[in-house]
């Protein structure tokens, strides 16, 4: 419908007309703040980070034990039953050699996110993190790996308390 | 346990806090670009006036808002006026207290209908009164940069 409209009403504003101040404005930098309520499920998930291990959730249903550990069972439409301590092993089941940072900077050296079935959690059940000590060209599907640790002082319940995985 | 297993100490509870940059910026627009260009380069309020409704807006509008009609008389209004309402501040905007407390009023300019919130100085808090007769204290020239605050207070008169 705009298609038909050959000129829009009012004035049309260019960058060079704020920056040559040919228009009166203000601006505002409004207080975005916020906080992302974990759950109870990434809650425990978290607080196991901190103690240097990795925790799961299993649906005594369909038996999977799932990682990160979820309150519901998405396949079965009910409650999980208990929690499962994993291990901190796995295997790399997907990859990638990225050249650009997350605020895209570009990078000599490749940062490799790779997703990691845990060892004690479903087939198919892994993590998102990085690959480290390895070569770019060296990273395979099927690849075994081992979780490096900060150590327990430096952790504070975060992802990153695992810095990356490495090869076995 | 379950879905009845719930977070029973505060401290277990975890939140990511965060934060969005977020930059706006509000241009003034046609009417307002002539009413804070008048201002800075003369220090004067302009309002505009529909003759059908017999009413002058300041801050002048392009549109009456009462009969729709396009508004292109443009009158200047006095830089004196009357306070309709005002209050005091004891708070910054962040909550921490003020030094010295700031009067907030809602001025009527004489000869529109209209009217602007500012500050009022030159007058102790006890003695503001709603009816009190008041004029606005430009900037200096040099200082004005097009914008509310080229008008530095009201006074009374």
């Amino acid at each position: 419908m705009t298609a038909s409209i050959k000129e829009f009403p009012g004035m049309a504003l260019s960058r060079k007309d704020f920056e040559e101040g040919r228009v009166l404005f203000t601006t505002w930098d409004p207080n975005a703040r916020y906080a992302w309520e974990a759950g109870v499920a990434i809650g425990r998930y978290l607080a196991e980070l901190k103690n240097g291990r990795l925790i799961g959730r299993k649906c005594r249903k369909c038996r999977r034990i799932m990682v990160p550990p979820r309150m519901f069972c998405e396949h079965c439409f009910r409650p999980t039953d208990e929690w499962v301590y994993l291990e901190d092993t796995g295997t790399v089941i997907s990859y990638s050699l990225c050249y650009v940072t997350w605020d895209v900077k570009r990078v000599k050296e490749p940062i490799i996110p790779a997703i990691i079935e845990i060892d004690g959690a479903s087939k198919g059940m892994g993590i998102m993190h990085l690959l480290d000590e390895v070569e770019p060209d060296e990273v395979k599907i099927g690849m075994r790996v081992k979780a490096l640790w900060k150590s327990p002082e430096e952790r504070e319940g975060a992802i990153t308390d695992i810095r990356y995985f490495k090869p076995l | 346990m379950s879905l009845l297993e719930r977070i029973e100490k505060l401290e277990e509870a975890k939140a990511w806090p965060g934060s969005i940059p977020i930059t706006s910026r509000y241009t003034v627009g046609i009417a307002g670009e002539r009413f804070f260009r008048e201002i800075k380069d003369n220090a004067r309020f302009l309002g505009t006036r529909c003759p059908n409704c017999d009413i002058t807006y300041v801050p002048p509008r392009l549109y009456c808002e009462r009969c729709f009609a396009k508004l292109d008389d443009w009158v200047e209004v006095e830089p004196t006026g009357t306070v309709r309402t005002y209050t005091v501040l004891h708070l910054a905007l962040d909550g921490s207290p003020l030094d010295e407390p700031e009067i907030l009023a809602f001025i009527v300019l004489d000869g529109s209908d209209g009217g602007l919130v500012h500050r009022l100085g030159e007058v102790d808090p006890d003695e503001v009164e709603i009816g009190m007769r008041v004029e606005a204290v430009f900037k200096p020239e040099a200082e004005r940069k097009g914008s509310i605050l080229d008008i530095g207070y009201f006074r009374p008169l």
